[in-house]
């Protein structure tokens, strides 16, 4: 195994699958999703810029569940139930966990590009230049597009807290 | 979003992602204390980062780590010689072209070992006219007679030394 692979496959994995796993909701499929990316970058390792690799991954990753999710459209109705459970209803006394779950689901209920945006630099953390190249947008409208994400995000905080 | 929210969003986002310098963030919160919906909205920020602080990264799970892991052995790269592989295809039917380029920048002046090889074949050549002119000599003769069949036979061998000469160049 190609010990560069192996380290990508290290420090990667677990991006690429919470990527996945908030765009799909479907735990089996994000897995898919995620295989399928890692063959890509198995098989075109060595025309891959090695500082870029993990943008080149995330993007990748991505493109793949959009895909996913437009063929899904194309043919039956998906239950989005996980994952995209009610966000609506005063959270009270709820724990620190639930509380958690909740926003994962907010967030997977965005609309593209919004979730992506959200999922890339506040959860996987990524600078907004990183973000920028990944989802192939300008600077001016990743900081836009998340501004109305977080938004949306905080009025239905706003609506669910006492 | 309007013009004044959009400015809004813009200074509460960089106040949560640590962009504005210190005194900007002074004056943010300034504003916001004379401004009730201002006020709200970098609360409810704050409380939207706090939430976002305890989602990270999810782990992969372990049937996908054996499955990234596996990658290599299941897709192994295509091997490194095959005929049909582009590169290969391409040097292949290089090597007649090298072939022809060479044989026509062959100069045209012959070696010596040519020339000497070539001596020899005309002599072998010329031996073998000899006989056949005596053979057809003999032939003509008792047929036809001496007197023609030396004409036939001179004719002959004056064509075959000099193939290239006609009879208007014997002439002149």
């Amino acid at each position: 195994m190609s010990k560069r692979y192996r380290q990508w496959v290290k420090d990667y994995q677990d991006q690429a699958w919470t990527v996945a796993r908030y765009i799909l909701k479907d735990a089996q499929e994000a897995e898919d999703a995620t295989q399928e990316a890692f063959v890509k970058l198995w098989n075109n390792q060595d025309n891959i810029d090695p500082e870029r690799v993990q943008s080149w991954l995330m993007k990748v990753t991505r493109n793949g569940c959009l895909d996913r999710l437009r063929r899904r459209r194309d043919t039956v109705q998906f239950d989005e139930s996980y994952m995209t459970g009610d966000v609506s209803g005063p959270m009270q006394d709820v724990s620190a966990n639930e509380t958690r779950e909740w926003l994962k689901r907010a967030i997977a209920g965005l609309k593209e590009p919004y979730r992506s945006l959200v999922v890339l630099r506040d959860v996987n953390q990524h600078s907004y230049e990183e973000v920028a190249g990944m989802l192939e947008l300008n600077l001016a409208q990743v900081k836009t597009y998340l501004h109305r994400a977080r938004k949306q995000l905080r009025e239905q905080l706003a609506e669910v807290r006492p | 979003m309007n013009e004044y929210e959009n400015k809004w969003e813009d200074r509460i986002n960089a106040l949560m992602d640590g962009e504005l310098s210190a005194t900007e963030a002074e004056l943010l919160k300034a504003e916001a204390a004379d401004d009730h919906d201002l006020a709200r909205a970098i609360i409810e920020a704050y409380q939207l980062q706090q939430l976002m602080d305890a989602v990270h990264v999810e782990r992969a799970p372990d049937s996908l780590r054996k499955r990234l892991r596996a990658i290599p052995r299941e897709h192994r790269s295509v091997p490194r010689f095959s005929l049909f592989q582009p590169r290969w295809a391409l040097a292949l039917a290089v090597i007649p072209l090298v072939v022809i380029v060479v044989s026509l920048m062959r100069p045209d002046t012959p070696s010596a070992s040519e020339i000497a090889q070539a001596r020899q074949d005309i002599a072998l050549a010329f031996a073998y006219i000899d006989k056949a002119k005596v053979i057809t000599g003999r032939e003509i003769e008792s047929s036809v007679g001496q007197t023609m069949a030396d004409a036939v036979t001179d004719s002959v061998n004056r064509v075959i030394k000099s193939p290239n000469l006609t009879s208007k160049e014997n002439k002149a």
